[in-house]
């Protein structure tokens, strides 16, 4: 995608900012920067042109900066495919808020990894629903009514209190699932009226929490493939 | 001399290749079974089909009690012409070819130093042939890498195979690569000597296709790997959403650590507050007045509601609602004063004046502050339409308080 970028635009935008005060190209951010302080996760997927923006460690120098005041700084996830804020320093409030958010990630945990499960199942891909992935509740209606156990699990996972569906109609279930997804900035919905969603890297930042979560707990959860497999061919 | 037993070989050799030919197209169908099954079936073939495709090579029988079998070549043929991805092999025998290459150069040398130019011109004929069957080779092997690579290992199903299949596809980038080292253009250039016909196949073609190879086969390799890990982070990341739940489902009241709570916070689990930038309508900056205006005209006109029937209340509400009662009656009489002002033209008014003049109920300095206020609570374009001028004296010669005794207002 982005190598369809215009050459010209790219070069203009360059010439800009080289010539452009510290204060001015912070400017040109005010939109980015505002996104990331209410909370929003930035990548590649959600917004493009931010994510190239702050893959420049000038600018995130700068952003940083720009934060500093406001007890904030930017963090990455280890793949670098998403980018946040956190605090810049952790007092007694802060910690006492990421208590509580913590708490609110783990009951999430099992939900959010069923329906990657169920994802994975329903449209026979070979993986976890991964950033850049299209998913369409059409797609996950149609194989929901040709499959009993299917259509099962969904009923049960949109009735979790994360997701919270009342209805027992397969579509407005479905549509609290996704709307619910999109609200915590796992899923993009590029026009509003259309009903196709991209999978945004915020899945990446879930995908390493829980692994942090089995390293730190040790739990018997094992990711690699049996190492049998290797010693077949 | 040794023109004529030539040409009457090749032209037998062309009768013979254009009949066995058409026997693959004659028994397409039980060929096709046989490619997709493990056998050819025999029932539709009679004898002496079977007999003529077991001379052509197209059949074969491994064995007098077993059945027919395709020959290899010709499953690869098919394999080939259906870009069977799952079947097709990748086959660049570099060192085999050159050997061939070598001998025919030498046999090329000999006839033309015999001078026998027809030999000459066959010799350098299967070397093109040899030539382009090397290229076609490597095309052939990088197309089926390119097309697995572009469809993702579709042919096979589960990941473990798409991952198998990926390590055999980068071993054969090996074998090809390896293949091309095999080729030494100092040697080539050595042997085709001052000879321009060979030097151009042998040397210039060669090398600029080979380059082509080379670097196809260098970016092929590239995105193999890259698909590799991914192939492996899906595996990965399959295995440990599913052993994590999995494991949630068993443990329904697993609660970990409160990371939070440690000296060092780890930094995934380090996420601020959102912050909501909030902003306002301000009208303390001009040039946006204007914008603000339009802003307000494009308001969409509240729905007509009936007037709300209001119990009686209690009484201090009732004297608030007198006191803005009263507040907006000094308004809108100070408005009228700022009329009457327009209306004068250019001629200065003296607000005490005013109020005498119209015999106005309101104190001396509440009508003054009143006048005062609205002239500062104008938009300033409106402001700079009058000059309001104060008529003020000082109070004591020892600070500088100032008493407003009157002021005249006028069209600037």
């Amino acid at each position: 995608m982005s190598q369809d970028m215009n050459p010209q635009a790219e070069s203009d935008e360059a010439m800009i900012s080289a010539h452009a005060s510290p204060e001015r190209s912070l400017v040109a951010l005010g939109p980015l920067v505002e996104r990331l302080l209410a909370g929003e996760f930035l990548c590649a997927v959600s917004d493009e042109s931010a994510f190239r923006h702050l893959q420049d460690e000038r600018t995130r120098e700068q952003i940083d900066a720009y934060l500093r005041p406001l007890n904030r700084r930017l963090a990455t996830n280890h793949e670098g495919s998403v980018y946040f804020l956190a605090w810049r320093t952790l007092d007694e409030g802060a910690r006492e808020q990421l208590s509580r958010q913590l708490a609110d990630t783990v009951n999430s945990l099992l939900p959010l990894l069923e329906w990657l499960q169920l994802v994975q199942e329903a449209l026979g891909r070979d993986g976890p629903a991964a950033p850049g992935d299209v998913l369409k509740p059409a797609d996950f209606s149609s194989r929901c009514e040709d499959h009993q156990g299917l259509r099962e699990r969904l009923e049960r996972l949109a009735g979790d209190p994360f997701f919270g569906s009342q209805s027992d109609q397969l579509d407005a279930q479905l549509k609290q699932v996704f709307k619910r997804l999109r609200e915590h900035g796992y899923l993009l919905q590029p026009h509003p009226d259309r009903q196709y969603y991209l999978v945004t890297a915020k899945i990446d930042y879930l995908i390493d929490l829980v692994r942090f979560i089995r390293d730190e707990e040790n739990l018997p959860v094992d990711d690699q493939a049996p190492s049998g497999q290797e010693s077949l061919l | 001399m040794s023109d004529a037993p030539s040409h009457d070989l090749e032209s037998r050799l062309i009768t013979t290749g254009v009949e066995r030919l058409a026997l693959l197209g004659k028994h397409a169908e039980a060929l096709m079974a046989g490619y997709a099954r493990d056998e050819v079936p025999l029932e539709g073939l009679s004898t002496t089909a079977l007999n003529r495709l077991l001379a052509a090579r197209i059949l074969w029988r491994p064995d007098e009690q077993g059945g027919v079998k395709l020959a290899p070549k010709v499953r690869e043929l098919i394999a080939e012409m259906l870009a069977d991805e799952s079947r097709r092999h990748v086959n660049a025998d570099v060192a085999e070819t050159l050997e061939l290459m070598r001998s025919l150069v030498q046999s090329y040398r000999e006839a033309r130093d015999g001078g026998e130019y027809w030999r000459q011109e066959q010799q350098l004929l299967r070397l093109r042939q040899e030539v382009d069957d090397l290229n076609g080779r490597f095309a052939d092997a990088i197309d089926s890498l390119w097309r697995r690579l572009n469809g993702d290992f579709g042919f096979v199903s589960r990941l473990g195979d798409k991952i198998r299949e990926n390590e055999r596809a980068q071993k054969q980038i090996v074998r090809l690569l390896d293949g091309l080292a095999l080729i030494d253009f100092d040697e080539l250039i050595e042997l085709v000597g001052s000879d321009g016909a060979l030097r151009k196949l042998l040397v210039s073609g060669l090398q600029q296709q080979l380059t082509q190879h080379y670097t196809s086969l260098r970016e092929v390799q590239r995105r193999m790997v890259e698909l590799m890990a991914r192939f492996r982070q899906q595996q990965s990341r399959s295995r440990l959403v599913a052993g994590m739940a999995g494991f949630l489902r068993e443990h329904p009241g697993f609660v970990p650590g409160n990371y939070a709570r440690r000296g060092e916070v780890p930094a995934l689990v380090n996420r601020a507050t959102p912050l909501v930038a909030a902003g306002a309508a301000a009208l303390d900056h001009h040039p946006d007045s204007r914008a603000l205006t339009e802003l307000l005209h494009r308001l969409p006109r509240p729905a007509q509601r009936p007037e709300p029937v209001t119990a009686a209340g209690a009484a201090a509400p009732q004297e608030d609602a007198l006191v803005a009662a009263r507040h907006q009656a000094l308004k809108e009489e100070v408005e009228r004063f700022y009329l009457s002002v327009v209306d004068r033209g250019g001629e200065g008014v003296s607000a005490l004046e005013y109020r005498q003049e119209g015999a106005l109920e309101w104190g001396e300095e509440i009508w003054l502050f009143q006048v005062i206020a609205e002239f500062q609570g104008l938009p300033r374009n409106e402001q700079r339409a009058f000059r309001l001028s104060q008529q003020e004296s000082q109070a004591s010669p020892y600070n500088h308080l100032r008493l407003i005794h009157d002021v005249v207002v006028q069209l600037a």
